[in-house]
């Protein structure tokens, strides 16, 4: 990777994450400071540089030199400029009252959701394990504890910020499900979010970044990507229908694909594509069936979902259908791994019971859900025995 | 060992110290919240600066200028006081503009 594509890479990453709060800031003073930050670059970097401070590997260089710096040394003090003003504001409220210290952190892991962490943690931990068999290395661990919170942090933060005002009409988000702020304290919250998941997923990214393979920065490139585009103002894919359910899934398939790659697996292996495809396909009929229950808030508000579109009795019965069809995908797992494909079975059970369901009564689906979130438990616990089984057997 | 920079660099912080007191701000302002984002911009660019090591982009040669203590490989100490000074350079620049550039019409009105 050269100089240049690091230093816009970072910089579209923070002007994607600022860019919320620095539209609402006066123009004027961001200047200001931009032209002070670049004029004392022009002035001293060039001469840092030429007292041997810092070298460069010319080869990875674009080419042009301003005042003795090479030109992506200017990304610095754009991004002070980007970065500080936003922090400062975003930060505003904090440690003003001490109390309020307690009550952020426990915000900050209400918006992550911790029932949910395990969940793109452990498709990357077992992955990893399997893979090496049982190695357990500083990749294994900094790759575990990154899916575990920063993701997490970074994929229900940012959806709870955004999401916040169509959250505010749904009685439902408020429990396990999801998180909402105290709509006093919201803008403090929302803020203390989206820093917490800046910091900490630069930091757990760019360690996994450095340390990892070009394909498997590629693959964590793709993953994060769509769970920032997931949520994010413009992109917004939970709001296009499909789009919606299939992204979701791979916030979860992506983090075992990342596994995979990383360690350098044969993902066409029947071992192994088998898996992939059901996790993917199950993620996809999980997520889908998840938006039958708010057909009529989505449509009330106006925002787009698979369920919208196809309805809540069509979208049940492919929910149900896609269940079937991840179980039959894992039959063609060599033994014992096909054992796996009973798992789905309870999840295509669980959703045929809305198999009529039209869109007046789609908020009983909910019953569904919650069957959903307690079968997670079970069937996680299932597959684990069976990944021992398979470990000890392979 | 030498002391140059860092002295330099230290001196530099200490003027943006000395107008941040008499102008009240940022740290004489509102002293928690800008220890919180100076320690977070710090760190970001510290993490910029490990990804730029890590690809082999720049690194710290035994310039004659430095003290040689490192806080990693090709990271000395150095850097982190200079990412501190941009950091707050950065802050006090933009809290000065908010401070003393003059509203425009439309930001006056309610």
């Amino acid at each position: 990777m050269t100089y240049l594509i690091l230093n816009l890479t970072v910089l579209a990453a923070l002007a994607l994450v600022t860019a919320p709060v620095l539209r609402q800031m006066r123009r004027g003073p961001l200047l200001l400071a931009a032209a002070v930050l670049i004029t004392l670059t022009a002035v001293f970097d060039g001469q840092m540089i030429a007292a041997g401070l810092c070298v460069y590997d010319a080869a990875l260089l674009a080419g042009p030199w301003i005042a003795g710096a090479p030109v992506e040394d200017f990304a610095y003090p754009i991004a002070a400029v980007l970065l500080m003003p936003a922090l400062w504001t975003w930060l505003q409220g904090t440690g003003d009252a001490k109390s309020a210290r307690g009550a952020g952190i426990r915000a900050l892991t209400d918006a992550s959701r911790p029932f949910s962490w395990v969940n793109t943690a452990y498709p990357f931990a077992a992955g990893y394990l399997l893979a090496t068999g049982g190695r357990i290395d500083a990749m294994f661990v900094i790759g575990t504890l990154y899916f575990l919170i920063p993701y997490n942090l970074l994929m229900y933060g940012v959806n709870d910020v955004f999401d916040y005002a169509s959250d505010l009409a749904n009685p439902r988000k408020g429990g396990i499900e999801g998180a909402l702020a105290d709509p006093l304290r919201a803008r403090v919250t929302h803020r203390q979010i989206l820093v917490a998941a800046a910091v900490l997923n630069t930091l757990g990214l760019t360690w996994l970044l450095v340390n990892g393979s070009a394909s498997a920065n590629v693959m964590v490139g793709v993953v994060v990507f769509l769970v920032i585009a997931y949520s994010a103002p413009y992109l917004r894919f939970k709001e296009r229908p499909i789009v919606d359910s299939v992204t979701s899934s791979a916030h979860f398939v992506g983090p075992l694909l990342y596994a995979l790659v990383l360690t350098g697996q044969p993902l066409s292996s029947t071992h192994i594509w088998p898996i992939l495809a059901a996790f993917f396909v199950w993620g996809v009929a999980s997520h889908a069936f998840g938006a039958v229950q708010d057909v009529l808030a989505d449509r009330q508000a106006g925002i787009g979902s698979i369920a919208t579109v196809f309805g809540a009795r069509w979208t049940s019965r492919a929910a149900t259908i896609a269940y079937v069809g991840a179980a039959a995908l894992l039959i063609l797992l060599p033994w014992p791994g096909v054992l796996a494909a009973a798992a789905p079975i309870p999840y295509a059970i669980s959703t045929s019971r809305f198999w009529n369901i039209d869109d007046a009564r789609s908020a009983e689906a909910n019953r569904g859900w919650r069957t959903f979130l307690w079968l997670n438990l079970v069937t996680g616990f299932a597959v684990t025995m069976l990944l021992i089984a398979v470990a000890r057997l392979g | 060992m030498n002391f140059i920079y860092l002295a330099a660099l230290l001196f530099s912080v200490g003027g943006l110290a000395v107008l941040d007191r008499r102008l009240s701000l940022a740290f004489w302002h509102a002293g928690a919240r800008t220890w919180a984002s100076l320690i977070a911009g710090v760190g970001l660019f510290i993490a910029w600066d490990i990804a730029g090591i890590g690809l082999g982009i720049f690194w710290q040669e035994d310039s004659p200028y430095i003290t040689g203590l490192f806080l990693a490989p090709e990271l000395p100490i150095e850097e982190a006081v200079f990412l501190f000074l941009l950091c707050y350079c950065a802050l006090l620049a933009w809290r000065a503009g908010e401070r003393f550039l003059p509203l425009t019409k439309r930001q006056k009105q309610p």
